[in-house]
């Protein structure tokens, strides 16, 4: 079966960050061979006086394909790991859905996209999430994370939201290299210009100090932009471009 | 480059499009701690942007220390 796992407000300001906790999340998954976990993403989520969130508010979400005899334990290993590896003064929420259970697919990204422009309550979430089928739980403090983690959840549905948790490993010593080998080497899927302009597999990128892949059209995908320099036609996007993501 | 606000936190006044003016503040501050990769908005590395002590409020930053 596929799932999301999604988490949100796990941290504080000196314990490790909620992209870490859900990587850890995804290993539990791989290290029991119960399942296989794909890129985490991370959702940025209203910044606003009247949430209460550490320090940029957003939360993290991994897509999975899971055993279904294992689902139960899996949920069950996720909660505790949340409740206990989560920082102290923190609101942890977690979002498990399974995919092939999902109802109310549009309510939940209409919650989603929410959630980027107001502010929303708790109880707005659990709506949401009984009307999905979303496994939604707090573990420890205020447990307002959950609104995140289900916002996180529906984001990552919609395809269309956040960039990916690391950098793209590329192995480019001139800092040339082509569309194509970047596809091979990182498992990105789609090389476009900020424009929407695909790339050619042939074309020459310049690759700049952050090579970090977004989420559009469901598929990851590294933008890029013209680049001035007879070198190359185009090069990869600036970390303050990338935070619109 | 900082302002107090009404609940005594320190404000970057600048907003979140002063790059070179958030680098200078950080390249002076004793209680820099660069933040997760994943948070990082600054091609400069040492810019009070990319600190674990900020937060985002919607016009700017609160410094934490």
């Amino acid at each position: 079966m596929r799932i999301l796992v999604s988490i949100d407000d796990t941290d504080n300001l000196e314990s490790r960050g909620t992209g870490e906790i859900a990587s850890l999340l995804a290993k539990l998954l791989e290290e029991r061979e119960w399942g296989k976990a794909q890129v985490i993403t991370r959702h940025q989520l209203l910044v606003h006086p009247d949430i209460p969130y550490t320090s940029h508010n957003s939360a993290m979400c991994f897509a999975a394909e899971i055993k279904e005899q294992h689902f139960e334990e899996y949920l069950q290993l996720a909660r505790q790991f949340l409740a206990t590896e989560s920082a102290p003064g923190s609101d942890p929420g977690l979002c498990v859905i399974v995919l092939e259970q999902l109802k109310n697919e549009l309510e939940l990204k209409e919650f989603a996209f929410k959630a980027k422009k107001i502010v929303l309550n708790k109880e707005e979430a659990y709506e949401v999430a009984a009307k999905t089928g979303a496994y939604l739980s707090e573990h420890g403090g205020e447990g307002i994370g959950v609104i995140g983690a289900l916002a996180g959840a529906g984001l990552r549905l919609s395809g269309n939201d956040g960039r990916l948790r690391g950098r793209l490993k590329v192995n480019a010593p001139t800092g040339l290299i082509t569309s194509g080998e970047i596809k091979q080497q990182s498992g990105v899927e789609v090389v476009q210009s900020t424009e929407g302009q695909m790339i050619a597999d042939d074309e020459l990128i310049y690759l700049g100090e952050t090579v970090k892949a977004v989420m559009l059209g469901g598929r990851t995908t590294l933008l890029v932009f013209p680049n001035e320099t007879e070198d190359a036609k185009w090069q990869t996007c600036t970390k303050n471009y990338l935070k619109r993501f | 480059m900082w302002k107090v606000n009404e609940k005594g936190e320190k404000v970057f006044s600048l907003g979140k499009e002063a790059w070179q003016e958030a680098v200078e503040a950080a390249s002076v501050c004793l209680h820099f701690n660069l933040d997760d990769d994943d948070e990082l908005v600054s091609e400069e590395e040492r810019s009070c942007y990319n600190c674990r002590y900020r937060r985002w409020i919607p016009e700017s930053f609160i410094c934490l220390k």
